[in-house]
């Protein structure tokens, strides 16, 4: 059994089929990409294993476990972080601030009153160590909403992180970002994927990025498989050429 | 120690300025009941503001919770015993058991919905302390009890005829209630409600139960606003269904926006305001002076909404 | 026994019908605008008084027809120059504006015509009673059945069959959208809110009728009004008007059984149904 098991799944709304008859199986430590022309499904497809949305059909398993009728809440809490298109931080709090909230999260604070005189420093430490890994020390102490594009992201990876996830969902982790923005962030997942063996699942539109990162890749079309493989055989797949084509033409 | 003073400077002045309330109420003309008045409804304010300013949710039912707390405080005394802290621990009790129980009422709604069920909510209350005629004196209000004097046993604090000892009787309440209040605040528990002031997504996905959250800031919240409304009722050793009417939780509102919700003390410094504007109000235009407390809203969101210690936090900053 | 019972169902259905009037405009301006308006019940008692003081110079008729127009001017003006202006920033402050308001119109009226009740004339033969054994049914209270059915439907045709009204309901589903696709919505919202006072002022003109006037009568309707849009469902409008009738019945006969519990049942019955149906009666889970 894959530790991610996506089966046969299905989103209807209403009329209309926004995912239709979706598999995918992602193996422990691997970094799986999602890529598809506009409309292709991608995000109802992610919100569908995060459980932002409920399925119409299929069946969604984390390490052997079904996660039907449970909450995008629970579900971050058997493992299963994951970062938003548009950014989502804690705006008027510091960066610091913005890691060590679910560093504490993860430590099982959230409902103290008292910070534990034993974890204070473990617990800073390891907010130190976040911030360093995601490149953010020289900006540590500015509010998260002042920060450009880039940094914010890198921001709410390491918030991700933070929780200790099993597996990292990423929506669109460089939209509307420059070159060097993308770049950057680019490097910072591959490092995490590297250095950490986390599990990722990644929707990209930014073929660059997915090529570079991706071991496998996903492509849908108009809410269905289009065709699934490593890098190098999804750029000699003729039927993604053809979709990736029409799609733009 | 000067890094101390500068990094708590505000503390030491709000401190300072509380303690000594009542002789300098005295040297500026005024009297000591407006001292109480002010902390009293600034701790109701900075009860309030717990919720609204720091978890960032719009309850506009807040007076309800003062009312309980002045009943509680006020049908105990008269009809259980003449015990001033046993009324104020059932007014507390009163208030906190009615939030507790409308709470999971209500989390699940957001932002004007949110404001409407809790306002709404609020007049339960009212109604059964207007129509309960003969248990609550109606739209009368409570009357016929007073506040004692208490006996510790190896001393005695006279707290009848003694506006000054009241004074710091009910000051005594308001520090622990801050500094209870400011605990959580700086506790992980608090940064969570932060947290889901800043941004109610990302803390769910932060694996938060974000409704369990509320439901317990509301509950901290509602408590001591109980405990402000008992101290509300012993000052005047009467109980007006008013205060728990719904035009009195806007009041509460304006008290918060007025001083600066984003700061822990600007709900005690609008309260200040207020007070002082009130009496100044209703002495010079005594029937229409809700007419112009009106205005005084309405100026408020136009021209000052970060409120007074928003105003000073900026001027600082530039 | 059976006579009394009829007789407050009769009182509920006519003071529901008030409190559907005012929750109908409360829930348009909430949807498309965000706004919960509290001075909903100041405009109430703005179109009682305009038509107290416009009768003697246009007679009953006249006021009718005047007092809700112009209270629904008024309504215009205030939201172009100060409602409007704090669109877009956090509720609260839309909330503390109109709460202010509230009290201006309440204080206003006040000093303007007097804390007495006043007497408002409703021409004589409307009053009559219909039949010697039913004393309650007088013309005036059928009168007004009528003409709340004739607003509620009026309002239902607009909604549902004119331009103005199809933007209005797909304004409060996607505002951005709406927007994108050309229509002002600086013009909409106002226009709604117009539409949502001119109910008001007519709940008002009505009221004076049936419940004299007093500067305090828009303070007491507006918290029945919420309670009858959280139980019907905020968006649906049938929900609305169901809700205000349903407490308006419900406070009616608790007033035979039990008098001191008939305000507060109504907030019983929104309890209730926030436990059971939270998201009300008629109205979609997940909005709000």
């Amino acid at each position: 059994m894959s530790f991610l098991d996506v089966d046969n799944v299905s989103k209807h709304f209403g009329s209309l089929i926004a995912v239709d008859g979706v598999s995918m199986k992602v193996e422990k430590g691997e970094c799986r990409a999602v890529i598809g022309p506009n409309g292709a499904g991608k995000t109802t497809f992610f919100n569908l294993i995060t459980g932002m949305l409920p399925l119409t059909t299929g069946r969604v398993a984390l390490d052997g476990q079904d996660l039907a009728g449970i909450d995008p809440s629970q579900r971050v809490k058997m493992g299963m972080a994951r970062t938003f298109q548009i950014t989502e931080i804690f705006p008027e709090m510091t960066v610091r601030e913005n890691i060590r909230i679910p560093v504490e999260v993860q430590a099982g604070l959230h409902m103290s009153t008292r910070m534990p005189a034993h974890l204070r420093g473990p617990l800073n430490e390891r907010v130190d160590q976040l911030i360093e890994e995601g490149g953010l020390t020289r900006i540590a102490n500015r509010y998260a909403g002042e920060l450009s594009h880039g940094d914010q992201r890198a921001c709410e990876i390491m918030m991700a992180l933070a929780l200790n996830p099993r597996i990292l969902l990423l929506d669109e982790p460089t939209a509307g970002m420059g070159d060097d923005e993308t770049y950057a962030v680019a490097r910072l997942i591959k490092r995490i994927h590297r250095e950490s063996h986390m599990t990722i699942v990644l929707v990209e539109h930014d073929m660059r990025v997915v090529f570079n990162l991706a071991d496998k890749i996903t492509v849908l079309a108009e809410g269905r498989p289009l065709a699934e493989g490593t890098p190098a055989e999804i750029t000699a797949n003729e039927k993604v050429q053809s979709a990736y084509l029409g799609g733009e033409a | 120690m000067q890094a101390f003073v500068k990094q708590n400077a505000l503390n030491i002045v709000i401190w300072a300025l509380l303690l000594t309330m009542p002789f300098l109420m005295n040297a500026v003309g005024g009297y000591t009941q407006l001292g109480t008045q002010v902390v009293v409804l600034g701790l109701a304010a900075m009860a309030l503001n717990f919720l609204l300013g720091h978890t960032g949710v719009l309850s506009f039912g807040h007076a309800a919770y003062f009312g309980l707390g002045a009943y509680g405080v006020g049908l105990t005394i008269r009809y259980f015993e003449q015990s001033t802290l046993l009324g104020l621990l059932a007014g507390v009790v009163l208030g906190a058991v009615a939030a507790a129980v409308i709470g999971p009422l209500i989390v699940r709604r957001r932002g004007v919905y949110f404001a409407m069920v809790t306002i709404a909510f609020g007049q339960v209350f009212y109604f059964i302390a207007v129509r309960w005629n003969k248990v609550t004196g109606g739209d009368d209000g409570l009357t016929n009890w007073a506040r004692h004097d208490i006996n510790l046993g190896f001393t005695k604090i006279t707290l009848v005829n003694e506006p000054i000892h009241f004074y710091y009787f009910a000051l005594f309440f308001f520090a622990v209630a801050v500094a209870i209040m400011a605990a959580i605040l700086r506790s992980p528990f608090g940064r969570v409600l932060l947290a889901i002031r800043e941004n109610e997504r990302r803390t769910r996905f932060l694996g938060i139960n974000v409704n369990f959250h509320i439901w317990a800031s509301w509950l901290i919240s509602c408590t001591f606003m109980a405990l402000a409304g008992a101290l509300f009722a012993l000052q005047n050793n009467f109980v007006d269904p008013h205060s728990l009417y719904w035009t009195q939780s806007g009041i509460f509102v304006i008290m918060c926006v007025l001083g600066g919700m984003r700061s822990f003390w600007g709900p005690l410094v609008g309260a200040a305001i207020y007070v002082v504007l009130q009496d100044y109000l209703s002495s010079v235009v005594s029937d229409y002076w809700q007419f112009f407390v009106g205005l005084v809203f309405v100026a408020v969101v136009l021209f000052f909404p970060r409120g007074f210690m928003g105003a000073l936090r900026r001027r600082t900053a530039e | 026994m059976t006579q009394l019972i009829l007789f407050n169902v009769a009182n509920g259905l006519i003071i529901g019908a008030f409190y559907a009037l005012m929750a109908i405009g409360l829930s348009l301006i909430m949807s498309l605008s965000d706004v919960i308006n509290f001075a909903h019940g100041g405009f109430l008692a703005v179109g009682a008084y305009l038509a107290f003081t416009l009768t003697p110079y246009v007679g009953f008729w006249g006021g009718l027809l005047l007092a809700p127009v112009l209270t629904a001017i008024i309504g215009l003006i205030v939201e172009k120059f100060l409602i409007s202006r704090v669109y877009g920033r956090d509720p609260l402050y839309s909330l503390l504006l109109t709460f202010g308001l509230a009290f201006m119109f309440e204080d206003g009226t006040r000093w303007i015509w007097g804390a007495q009740s006043l007497p408002y004339e409703v021409p004589s033969w409307l009053m009559q009673p219909l039949s010697q054994q039913y004393f309650f049914l007088t013309g005036y209270r059928l009168f007004m059945i009528a003409l709340v059915a004739i607003a509620v439907g009026g309002l239902f045709y607009v909604m549902s069959k004119t331009r103005l009204g199809l933007r209005i309901r797909a304004g409060t589903l996607d505002l951005e959208t709406v927007s994108v696709l050309g229509v002002n919505v600086r013009v909409l919202r106002n226009l709604n809110f117009g539409i949502g006072i001119y109910l008001a002022g007519l709940a008002g003109v009505l009221a004076a009728g049936q419940l004299g006037l007093e500067p305090t009568i828009g303070a007491s309707v507006i918290m029945p009004s919420f309670v009858a849009i959280i139980i019907g469902g905020l968006g649906s409008l049938t929900g609305t008007l169901l809700g205000g009738l349903l407490i308006g019945v419900a406070s009616g006969l608790t007033g035979v059984f039990l008098p001191p519990a008939s305000e507060a049942v109504i907030y019983v019955m929104m309890a209730l149904v926030l436990l059971v149906r939270p998201q009300g009666l008629l109205g979609e889970e997940g909005r709000f």
